[in-house]
């Protein structure tokens, strides 16, 4: 919040404008924005489809998890020595997803990068929801869901605590500490928006809660300097805390021996992919709502290219993970290493290894064409392609891995149970049901922050004297 | 409490009447703003948050614990693991770091919370609903009897309206 607002810079000569020039030209008062942003709050067919839907797919993985409680973990389609499956996948699935948010919310505003201000509320939304689903799927594979308290060290009767020299407890710090923060800085950043709403509201006790959502908060410039001080510690934290929390998930792999797991390259190939499948989930999610509301001069095409290049940069990083890998694992002249990077992409796992390298590295290579960067179908598509390839890449990372350990006699296969599958599903359910009661209760865009970038009435009004 | 409130549409204008006020030392002065501007902050010149002591002794108290947790634990329920030290500290450091930004974190909220006074319960008084959705306003705490001097001065600086609240 506060200070992302720059000058619009000169005379724009092509429309691949600097990323971090990007301002809203078809929006010119602080009247505009309350209104059409607040428009997006109605209720309206699409949404209750989209809603209804998500509930379903809900209800999918809810009866799943009964069915799996009632009879047992027998049902997820493990088959030793393959003992993590769909859940973990699907676990590091949406805590990468949960990264694109915070690393817009707080990396880019530390950058002065202009395009997350019309985009940041709804990827903060989607951080929040994406470790939400995450947080789940541990809780689901443990079995017992209800035993999962004894993860957390506190002071008990039997006087034991978790070992804290295990990444899986690690993960419990990180995903809590993440979830806290993120959710913090998500309400915070409402709460000069509440304030709008609380004005502007006429039913009372839809203005009551707002009046208690807003904490009181009536602008004034004490509230504004804090509150901007506090934003910028915030932002400080967080982004230190988004490059730690995939790192820490990578070390669930890395500290084991496990043949492709053992890397010290884990930890900035996982943060670079989750950021990759974060910023295509925000896509997913931001190219429909600016169609469907009417807020393409909000997140416009300056916006989808300056993420699109965050996309393709972090494609590329990606994708020399991938090569590194595979340079690595040929120069330790490790066996068992070699012999599982050939499964992967011409053995048993082949299949898998090259949806993964074909939606991660070489689709995203598209984004190379200004004309794509700009094209918002184009975009909307290849985020799907890139989380498809995304979950594969948790998949080929974890399946593969454990069913081709170090003796030869233990070397299986693995196929998801139908079980499985309806998790995969309800977890898609569970984000986009939050997500979706979210827009329709708090402004998508935020509201306060997006008036820095108007140009604010001056007495000789000339416009752009921000 | 009683005082004077003004509205003003301009940002220009809000901001003269504060260098204004400013000059001739009117004390009790807050001022409305829909969204941060620095010619705000340059007119007001505050001194600098102290959010960042909140931080400060949040973040050190979360470090500290991170690893006396990790540390007294593992002390107390002994788990020898790899041939690693009973506390080790290199694990460790990983409690420390997300307990630093979470006690910090919130420490930052809490210290935001206290300098900027809230929640507050009462928002009507020296207060207008248009200062969230367009315009700008300055509100002084001041007695009936200095009521028309500021009104004439905020009025002169184009102050829309201008209302003695008592």
């Amino acid at each position: 919040m506060a200070t992302t607002a720059k000058p619009v810079q000169g005379k724009i000569k092509r429309p691949n404008i600097p990323s971090a020039g990007i301002q809203v030209p078809a929006v010119s008062s602080f009247e505009q924005v309350d209104d059409e942003i607040l428009a997006t709050l109605k209720p309206s067919s699409k949404w209750f489809m989209g809603l209804g839907l998500a509930i379903a797919a809900m209800l999918v993985g809810a009866s799943a998890w009964t069915y799996q409680i009632y009879w047992g973990l027998g049902n997820a389609g493990y088959v030793p020595p393959v003992m993590w499956g769909v859940y973990i996948i699907t676990f590091v699935f949406w805590v990468g997803i949960g990264h694109a948010g915070t690393l817009i919310s707080a990396i880019l505003y530390l950058f002065r990068a202009g395009f997350r201000t019309t985009i940041y509320r709804a990827s903060e939304a989607m951080t929040v929801f994406a470790v939400m689903t995450a947080g789940l799927f541990p809780i689901i594979h443990i079995g017992r869901p209800w035993k999962f308290f004894l993860l957390i060290p506190y002071p008990n009767w039997r006087l034991l605590f978790p070992q804290f020299k295990s990444p899986l407890l690690w993960d419990v710090f990180a995903i809590s500490t993440y979830l806290t923060i993120s959710t913090t800085f998500l309400y915070l950043g409402l709460i000069p928006d509440f304030a709008v709403m609380r004005d502007k509201e006429t039913n009372p006790i839809r203005k009551r809660i707002f009046a208690m959502l807003s904490l009181g908060w009536k602008n004034t410039d004490r509230e504004w300097r804090h509150f901007a001080k506090m934003y910028m510690f915030l932002a400080a934290f967080s982004t230190p805390l988004v490059l730690s929390v995939h790192s820490v998930v990578s070390f669930d792999f890395a500290m084991a021996l496990t043949p492709g797991w053992h890397t010290t390259i884990f930890p900035p190939y996982f943060v670079g992919g989750a950021i990759f499948s974060g910023f295509a989930m925000v896509w997913t999610i931001l190219i429909p709502i600016r169609k469907w509301w009417n807020l393409e001069h909000y997140v416009t095409l300056n916006h989808l290219d300056a993420t699109a290049k965050v996309v393709l940069f972090t494609s590329i990083m990606v994708g020399s993970g991938y090569l590194s890998e595979f340079f690595i694992a040929w120069f330790s002249g490790v066996a068992p290493e070699q012999e599982y990077f050939w499964n992967r992409v011409f053995g048993q796992w082949w299949w898998a290894g090259w949806i993964l390298l074909l939606c991660n590295m070489i689709f995203p290579l598209s984004l190379f064409s200004q004309k794509l960067r700009r094209n918002p179908t184009w975009l909307f598509i290849l985020s799907i392609i890139i989380n498809i390839g995304m979950w594969y890449e948790r998949f080929v990372i974890v399946v593969p891995s454990l069913s081709h350990e170090f003796e030869p006699w233990q070397w299986t296969h693995y196929t998801p149970s139908w079980i499985d599958m309806c998790f995969l599903v309800g977890s898609f359910g569970w984000f986009f049901m939050w997500f979706l009661l979210f827009i329709k209760q708090m402004p998508v865009i935020a509201i306060a922050e997006v008036k820095e970038i108007v140009p604010p009435k001056m007495k000789n009004d000339h416009g752009g004297h921000h | 409490m009683q005082g004077v409130l003004a509205v003003f549409p301009q940002l220009d204008a809000v901001c003269d009447a504060i260098r204004d006020l400013k000059a001739r030392k009117v004390p009790k002065v807050t001022v409305y703003s829909p969204t941060i501007h620095h010619e705000i902050d340059d007119a007001i010149d505050a001194p600098t948050s102290v959010v960042r002591v909140f931080t400060l002794i949040g973040a050190s108290l979360g470090v500290t614990f991170g690893y006396w947790v990790s540390i007294w634990s593992s002390q107390y329920w002994p788990l020898q693991v790899g041939g690693k030290a009973i506390a080790s500290w290199i694990p460790y450091t990983i409690m420390g770091f997300e307990m630093f930004v979470m006690v910090g974190c919130l420490s930052t909220v809490a210290g935001m919370f206290i300098n900027a006074q809230i929640p507050r319960l009462v928002t009507n008084f020296g207060y207008d609903a248009r200062f969230t959705h367009g315009d700008y306003g300055i509100w002084i705490e001041t007695t009936p009897d200095k009521f028309a001097e500021l009104e004439a001065t905020l009025k002169s600086h184009g102050a829309v309206e201008v209302r003695g609240e008592r």
